[in-house]
C-alpha cells in the first residue's frame, strides 16, 4: 500500500513537472488582450500567421480592461513572463518601460525587412517612445473625434463647429424637449479627463508647460473647466453626472442627442445597417473636435523583458503589424495606424469609405495623448476625480484644480 | 483488565499546546506572517514599478494618509454607510422577523424567498443595480419618470444612499436570519406570564423580546458592521468612488491606492490605521452594549 502511495506521488510531481514545462517553451508566446471588437479581428487574422509558421503556436488571453494591468504586473514581477506579447495602453507606456518590464525594439524593427516603421501615424508612434528608445508598436487607435447627427445639422442648417465657443452655441440651440444637444461623459476618472481634456486643448492648455511645470490650474484651464460645466448644464440630459461611454452611446444613437465627443470608430458601428442606431443608421458624420486637438489613445504592441521567447514573439508582432496585415486589419473593421492603410483606395472601398479615413487622417494629424510620463494613470485618476467634482458643484473649480494640480506634482514625482 | 485513564496537569497542558500547534502555525502563515510584512511595507517607500528601489521612510506613510484629505472623506464615507446600512438591516431585518414568527402557512417558502439576496454574489448585485438605476436604460427611473419623479440615483446627492439602499437589498436576510434564530430560541414563560398580567404588544416587544434578543442583536450588528466596512464591490461596480470622491469608500481607497496606483507602503499604512479604528470600533460597541448591573 505504501509504495503504491509513494509510486502515486511520483507520478502525480512527474505529471505537474511536465506540465508546467509546457507553459513556457520555444514556438509557443502568450498574449494578454483586451476583449473588443479588434481582438476578435487579430484572433481571426492569426490563423493566417500560424498557418504560415507552423511552428509557433499563438495564445491569446482575452479578458476585459480592469483585469489586463494587474495581469500585466504580476507577468512582469515573475522571474519568467507569462506573457511574452503585451498590449500596452497609453498612460502605461512609460511606467512600464521605466520599470524595465518592456524590451527595447529599436533593434527588431531596424533590422526588419518591409516593416515601414515610418509609415505608422507619427503622434501614434511616438508614444511608444521613452528615454529615446521604442518599447511599441502601434496596434489601433482611440483617438476621439466629433460625432454628429448629420440629419438634424442639415435640417437646421448649421455648419459643423470648429470652435468650442461654436460648437457650445450649437448644442446649446439643439437643446429643446426630448432633445439634447450634446451626450457628454462626466464619470469621474479616464471618462471625464479623455473628454474635458479636448476643451484644455481647444483653450490652449496643457497638463504641463514644455519646462515639465504643472499648470492644470492656469487660467486656460480654468476657462475649459467653466465652460464644460456650462455646456453639461444646458446641453447635456438632465441626471447625467455619472455617465461614461455606454450612456453617452446610448442616448446618441436612440436619437435623445445630436452629437457626442467619442471614439473615432463609433462611427461605422453608429452607422451600421440593423446595428444598434436602428432607423437612424447612416445619419452619423465623422469630424475633428473643437478646436482641431484631439486627445488620442493608442494601443501599442510589446514584448515582455523576461519573456522566453522573444524571438517568437516580435515574430508574431512584425506580421500582425505589418503594412499588408495592417491593411487586412483595417478592411476588417480594425482601427487604422499607419498612414499606407487610411490612404488605401481598397481600405476605403471595402471598409467604411473614403470620408471616415480622411476625417480619421485630420483628427490623428493634430491630436496629442491623453497623458504621458510617469505615473500617468495615477495622473488621470486623481484630475478625473477633480474634474467630476467641479461638475457635480462639490468643489467650485479654481478649488477643483488647484487640487489637481497639487495631487498631479505628487503623482509624478 | 482497563485501566483507569489518569493525566496529570502537567500532560494535559502539554497535550493542550500540541493540539493548538496545527492551528498556530496555519494562523501564523496565512495571517501572521502577511500581517507582519504589512506592517513592514507601511513603513517603505515601496512601489510595484520601483521594486529595485525600495527605501525605509518610517511613519512618513502614516502622516501622509492620516493628513490626506482623500483617505479622512473615504473613512467619512465608510462611516455614513455603515451607520445608514446597518441601521436599516437592522430595522428592516427584525421587523421582517417578527413577521415571519407570525406566519402560519408558506412560512418556509417565505423564508426563502427573503433569504435568496443574501446568496447573490456582490459584484453581480452591483452590476445588477448599475443597470437597474441607470438614468438613461434604467428600468426604475424610466417608471418613476413616468409618474413625474426624476432622480439621479448615481448623482452626487443621492450615490451614496444608492449603495446604502442596495447592501440593505442584499444583507437585510442576513439579519432576518440571525433575529429568527433568536426569537425562535426565546423560552416562552416570559411572555405568557406578561400577558397573563395584560402586558400590551409594544410593552411586551420593548421589555422583553429586545432585552432578552440583545446578544443576537449584538453579534448582528458586529458581524453587518464589520462586513460592511469592507464594501467594495457595489462601489467598483457602480461609481468607482464619484462622483467626485462621494461615494469613495475605505476599501475602494486602499484597492486605487495599491493596485491601480502601486503605492504598496500607502496601502499598508492605511489598511493599519483601518485595522486599528475597527478594533476600538468593536471594543466600543461590544462594551456599551453590555447590560447594566445593578447592584
Amino acid at each position: 500500500m505504501k509504495k503504491l502511495k509513494l509510486s502515486t506521488a511520483i507520478a502525480a510531481i512527474a505529471w505537474a513537472t511536465i506540465s508546467t514545462s509546457q507553459v513556457v517553451h520555444a514556438g509557443e508566446i502568450n498574449i494578454i488582450m483586451e476583449e473588443v471588437p479588434d481582438y476578435d479581428i487579430v484572433a481571426k487574422l492569426t490563423d493566417q500567421f500560424t498557418e504560415q509558421n507552423p511552428g509557433i503556436t499563438v495564445n491569446f488571453d482575452a479578458m476585459p480592461f480592469d483585469a489586463m494591468r494587474d495581469k500585466i504586473m504580476t507577468s512582469s514581477l515573475a522571474p519568467s513572463a507569462t506573457y511574452d506579447v503585451i498590449i500596452i495602453d497609453n498612460p502605461w507606456t512609460d511606467e512600464f518601460a521605466r520599470a524595465g518590464f518592456l524590451e527595447p525594439l529599436d533593434s527588431l524593427i531596424s533590422s526588419q525587412d518591409g516593416y515601414a516603421y515610418d509609415d505608422f501615424v507619427p503622434a501614434l508612434a511616438d508614444i511608444s517612445k521613452v528615454d529615446g528608445s521604442i518599447y511599441g508598436v502601434p496596434y489601433y487607435n482611440y483617438a476621439l473625434g466629433l460625432i454628429v447627427r448629420q440629419d438634424i445639422f442639415d435640417s437646421k442648417g448649421l455648419a459643423i463647429p470648429k470652435s468650442i465657443e461654436d460648437y457650445m452655441s450649437v448644442v446649446k440651440s439643439l437643446t429643446t424637449d426630448g432633445m439634447y444637444g450634446a451626450a457628454m461623459q462626466p464619470q469621474k476618472g479616464y471618462k471625464i479627463m479623455e473628454e474635458w481634456k479636448n476643451w484644455l486643448y481647444a483653450n490652449g492648455g496643457e497638463l504641463f508647460d514644455d519646462a515639465g511645470n504643472v499648470i492644470i490650474n492656469n487660467q486656460a484651464a480654468i476657462d475649459a473647466l467653466n465652460q464644460y460645466i456650462e455646456t453639461h448644464s444646458q446641453a447635456a440630459p438632465p441626471n447625467s453626472a455619472n455617465w461614461g461611454f455606454d450612456e453617452a452611446l446610448r442616448s446618441v444613437s436612440s436619437g435623445k442627442a445630436a452629437t457626442m465627443l467619442s471614439y473615432n470608430w463609433m462611427l461605422p458601428a453608429l452607422n451600421a445597417k440593423g446595428g444598434m442606431s436602428g432607423d437612424l443608421a447612416g445619419n452619423f458624420t465623422l469630424h475633428e473636435v473643437p478646436g482641431g486637438k484631439s486627445v488620442l489613445g493608442l494601443w501599442s504592441w510589446g514584448i515582455t523583458a523576461n519573456s522566453d521567447n522573444k524571438d517568437d514573439a516580435w515574430t508574431f508582432i512584425s506580421w500582425i503589424s505589418s503594412p499588408e496585415v495592417a491593411k487586412q486589419r483595417a478592411i476588417m473593421g480594425g482601427a487604422p495606424v499607419r498612414n499606407s492603410v487610411m490612404n488605401s483606395s481598397e481600405v476605403w472601398e471595402k471598409g467604411y469609405g473614403k470620408a471616415y479615413y480622411t476625417a480619421l487622417a485630420d483628427i490623428l494629424d493634430g491630436s496629442a495623448p491623453l497623458s504621458s510620463g510617469n505615473n500617468a494613470e495615477e495622473l488621470i485618476e486623481i484630475v478625473g476625480t477633480e474634474l467630476s467634482a467641479a461638475v457635480t458643484g462639490q468643489k467650485s473649480v479654481k478649488e477643483a484644480l488647484d487640487a489637481a494640480a497639487n495631487g498631479v506634482e505628487r503623482a509624478i514625482k | 483488565m482497563r485501566y483507569p485513564l489518569i493525566i496529570t496537569n502537567a500532560a494535559q497542558m502539554h497535550i493542550k499546546y500540541k493540539l493548538i500547534l496545527p492551528l498556530v502555525f496555519l494562523l501564523s502563515g496565512i495571517m501572521l506572517y502577511p500581517f507582519i510584512f504589512s506592517l513592514w511595507l507601511s513603513l517603505q517607500d515601496y512601489r510595484l514599478t520601483r521594486i529595485n528601489d525600495v527605501q525605509f521612510v518610517g511613519f512618513e506613510n502614516f502622516g501622509f494618509i492620516a493628513t490626506d484629505q482623500s483617505f479622512l472623506n473615504a473613512m467619512g464615507n465608510t462611516i455614513s454607510f455603515v451607520a445608514s446600512a446597518v441601521i436599516f438591516e437592522l430595522i428592516l431585518g427584525l421587523s421582517l422577523a417578527l413577521l415571519i414568527q407570525k406566519l402560519v402557512i408558506f412560512k418556509g417558502l417565505v423564508r426563502s424567498i427573503l433569504l435568496a439576496p443574501m446568496f447573490i454574489t456582490p459584484i453581480a448585485v452591483g452590476l445588477m443595480f448599475r443597470f437597474l438605476l441607470n438614468s438613461e436604460i434604467g428600468i426604475i427611473p424610466f417608471y418613476l419618470l413616468r409618474v413625474g419623479v426624476s432622480l439621479d440615483w448615481f448623482g452626487p446627492e443621492l450615490a451614496l444612499f444608492s449603495i446604502v439602499l442596495i447592501d440593505v437589498w442584499q444583507w437585510t436576510p442576513f439579519m432576518l436570519l440571525m433575529f429568527l434564530a433568536g426569537l425562535e430560541a426565546l423560552p416562552k414563560t416570559p411572555f405568557e406570564a406578561a400577558r397573563v398580567d395584560g402586558a400590551g404588544r409594544w410593552l411586551t416587544f420593548f421589555s422583553i423580546t429586545l432585552p432578552m434578543l440583545r446578544p443576537v442583536i449584538v453579534v448582528a450588528l458586529i458581524i453587518r458592521a464589520l462586513d460592511a466596512f469592507k464594501v467594495f464591490e457595489y462601489v467598483f461596480a457602480i461609481t468607482r468612488g464619484g462622483p467626485g470622491n462621494s461615494t469613495e469608500t475605505i476599501m475602494y481607497y486602499i484597492y486605487q491606492t495599491g493596485f491601480r496606483f502601486f503605492r504598496m507602503g500607502e496601502a499598508a499604512a492605511a489598511s493599519i490605521l483601518l485595522i486599528i479604528f475597527i478594533l476600538v470600533f468593536v471594543i466600543l460597541i461590544v462594551n456599551l452594549s453590555r447590560p447594566k448591573v445593578i447592584k
